[in-house]
């Protein structure tokens, strides 16, 4: 079940339920700037997948996100995030013109999630081309169905506000770095 | 401020465009872009960031103002812009060849599908085999052989093997496609060759009218439309292939106007084509016929086909190859109606689709005109085209053959729903056969010998349904066929049943291996001309009636594919 809190060309963000229940401390009250800063601290790079895991080079994290990606995206997280329910969850999409802009878009997607004292992140796709379509531009009716969302592992800098919650999973602790007045300072 | 620090500056940002313009790669700071590196896409800064940050710190320390700064960025954006090349390629289900303006873009793909088949056949299989719907048509004259094999066979076979050429020429609405094929055909006698398979322009300016002209799968029924790459089953069921728009094949020559399938809850097709098949036209079939105009040609001199009354004694010497009805054309129109969001053509819910997606369908086609054998109606003489006869053994129609010239006109009605992973998917397809040649079929010239019964028509279902176990990776699919090839026929039906464990390795159709089950049963009862009792006066007797039986089939087909 997902209900659309904006949609243009450049930024999506729906509200979507969870499989499973769960309880969010939503909604919550950021501010376009609070999420800008905390976003600016995540970076990220593919989880290769095994048995490539133990072969291949693995290239260093990049940041999340650009800043005029930031720009674009944290005004429509904040309403999301106001507008999300305990058992919600808040995805976003960040769409920019694919290098085939007639058949697919770069797409930077995933959801956010708030369980004081933490924020949790999780991204499906980081720079994939996702096609504009659901049947092939060229192909006739040979259908585009979206990449299959990848495996990515995220960093968050400064480190020490990027922890564990009690289930083992990996989260921000938002008001103490908020608090902090510090920057997120993923490397660039 | 001082002569001496505007001085310091200057040669500062002279320094720093010197810098710029010997750096190779010199792009700007904020632009940057996707570079498609080792099958990832990576984010790559377009200015040196050695460079960056000397500028940065120039800003900060005060030795250039913003305004410098900003003009330096441009000049280098403009630069790197101006150096880099005028095309770009890169990876995306298939490689990719694009102009920077977008006026011309190349995507090079390639399919195959590997298959290995364990196939058991009852006795019947081996007497009296398949040669009403299924003939092998042999030799130059393509005299009908009886399909035969033992109980077992072990296969290994490339089924499919595709390259396409696809983009755009000009403007981005004016597409073209080729398709090339390389397979051997399952029962051929020599190895297959590279070959047109299909060629077509689309041009797509207007939504509500694209118009897609050349050689391509015909707008008529679902599951043609749908591609062999997008299927839950290894292969079509063969009442999906007897059905088709032309009656002979699923693609054809011609031009289809349609609306955008993605924009309009209801999509019109209509077609006019050639209706002969791929690659081939009407011209390319015709009569033989003596000098003397309208007098049959081929050796008709003797019983129990003497020259018909008013015609010269037939001998061999000049005849002609008389071209009859190539003026017909065949007309096809199809109607969707996209009832719940956009299920489309390929098979299954692959997508997972969130909301429910629900579509019914319905087609017809006239094709008439198709020469189907001699005017004399028997095999041996005055043989019609056989491209178009091999069509019609190929595609289960082989009960159609010798029936004269006769006109199709084929109807057809779909639906498709699908919902978090289930589908079900179902199509009813009437074929009307019409004789020019009414009455029943002549054995001889002067007709006093006919077939037992006419043809009638032909008829047929199926109903396939599947669900993904685990979401966009592994389905399990089942279907049921029934195909009764001529209605005026008694055990002459055709069922199959089929189930299919799919595995689609990344998400998508493009890799995939499939494990899929059939039974067929085919009844080997009916009439067919020239394979079934009574033959012409003095061409002997053919025993297979009084075998009879239902040949059963039981394959495992197991399958490979890569789509890239």
């Amino acid at each position: 079940m997902t209900r659309t809190v904006h949609e243009d060309q450049r930024v999506v963000v729906k509200v979507q339920r969870e499989v499973e229940p769960t309880s969010y401390t939503h909604p919550v009250q950021l501010t376009s700037g609070e999420i800008a800063s905390l976003l600016r601290g995540f970076s990220i790079r593919e989880q290769q997948r095994l048995p490539l895991r133990w072969f291949a080079e693995e290239l260093p994290p990049k940041p999340l996100f650009r800043e005029d990606e930031l720009q674009a995206l944290a005004p429509h997280l904040e309403q999301g995030l106001q507008q999300v329910g305990p058992n919600e969850r808040t995805h976003f999409e960040l769409r920019s013109p694919g290098f085939n802009p007639e058949y697919g878009r770069d797409t930077i997607a995933g959801w956010m999630a708030v369980r004081d004292p933490y924020l949790y992140i999780t991204i499906e796709y980081f720079h994939t081309q996702i096609p504009v379509r659901k049947f092939d531009n060229y192909d006739s009716n040979y259908p585009l169905p979206p990449p299959t969302p990848k495996d990515y592992i995220l960093y968050f800098e400064p480190g020490r506000f990027w922890s564990t919650d009690e289930a083992k999973a990996q989260a921000v602790a938002y008001r103490q770095f908020l608090k902090s007045g510090e920057a997120g300072t993923a490397p660039r | 401020m001082s002569t001496y620090r505007r001085g310091v500056r200057a040669l500062m940002i002279a320094a720093l465009l010197v810098g710029l313009s010997s750096v190779t790669l010199a792009q700007a700071a904020d632009s940057g872009k996707l570079v498609e590196k080792d099958g990832k896409y990576v984010f790559v800064e377009s200015m040196d960031p050695s460079l960056k940050l000397l500028l940065e710190r120039s800003v900060k320390s005060g030795m250039i103002t913003q305004g410098e700064y900003d003009q330096v960025m441009k000049e280098s954006e403009e630069r790197t812009q101006l150096l880099s090349p005028s095309f770009r390629g890169w990876y995306d289900r298939g490689f990719n060849l694009s102009m920077n303006d977008n006026a011309f873009f190349l995507k090079i793909r390639f399919r195959s599908q590997l298959r290995f088949t364990q196939r058991f056949r009852n006795d019947a299989w081996r007497n009296p085999g398949e040669a009403k719907n299924f003939p092998e048509l042999l030799g130059v004259f393509g005299d009908y052989r009886a399909n035969r094999s033992e109980n077992s066979a072990s296969s290994f076979n490339v089924r499919r093997l595709r390259f396409y050429f696809m983009g755009h020429l000009f403007d981005p609405d004016f597409k073209y496609y080729i398709q090339m094929r390389a397979e051997t055909a399952k029962n051929a006698q020599s190895p297959g060759s590279l070959s047109l398979f299909d060629v077509n322009f689309s041009y797509t300016r207007l939504p509500w009218a694209n118009v897609q002209f050349g050689q391509y799968k015909v707008y008529f029924n679902r599951s043609q439309i749908n591609s062999t790459a997008s299927m839950q089953f290894a292969e079509r069921a063969l009442v999906q292939d007897a059905f088709t728009a032309s009656g002979l094949d699923r693609r054809d020559i011609g031009i289809t106007i349609m609306n955008d399938e993605e924009l309009f809850p209801v999509n019109y097709y209509i077609g006019v084509f050639n209706g002969a098949g791929p690659s081939f036209n009407r011209l390319g079939s015709f009569t033989s016929e003596q000098a003397t105009v309208d007098c049959p040609g081929g050796q008709t001199s003797g019983n129990p086909f003497p020259t018909p009354a008013g015609c010269p004694v037939n001998q061999r010497n000049l005849n002609a190859n008389t071209r009859l009805d190539v003026d017909r054309l065949m007309y096809v129109a199809r109607l969707n109606w996209n009832i719940l969001g956009r299920p489309g053509y390929g098979e299954g819910d692959l997508a997972y689709s969130e909301t429910p997606q629900f579509a019914i369908g319905g087609g017809y086609s006239y094709n008439p005109g198709i020469n189907t054998s001699s005017d004399n109606a028997f095999v041996g003489l005055d043989l019609a085209n056989l491209n178009i006869r091999r069509q019609l053994a190929a595609f289960g129609n082989g009960r159609q053959l010798g029936l004269g010239i006769v006109d199709y006109s084929t109807w057809a009605a779909d639906g498709v729903f699908k919902y978090r992973g289930f589908s079900l998917q179902g199509e009813f397809y009437f074929k009307n056969v019409i004789r020019h040649n009414k009455g029943l079929p002549c054995m001889n010239t002067a007709c006093t010998e006919t077939a037992p019964n006419n043809f009638g028509n032909a008829m047929g279902w199926y109903v396939q349904s599947g669900y993904y176990l685990i979401p966009r990776t592994v389905e399990l699919s089942a279907r049921y066929a029934y195909w009764d090839p001529d209605t005026a026929s008694a055990n002459d039906l055709i069922k199959q049943a089929d189930v299919s464990l799919n595995w689609f390795l990344n998400g998508t159709y493009d890799h995939q291996i499939m494990v899929t089950y059939s039974n067929t049963q085919f009844g080997t009862g009916g009439y067919a001309i020239g394979r079934s009792a009574p033959l012409p006066p003095g061409s002997g007797i053919v025993p297979l009636d009084t075998v009879g039986g239902t040949l059963i089939e039981n394959a495992i087909r197991v399958q490979y594919q890569i789509f890239f």
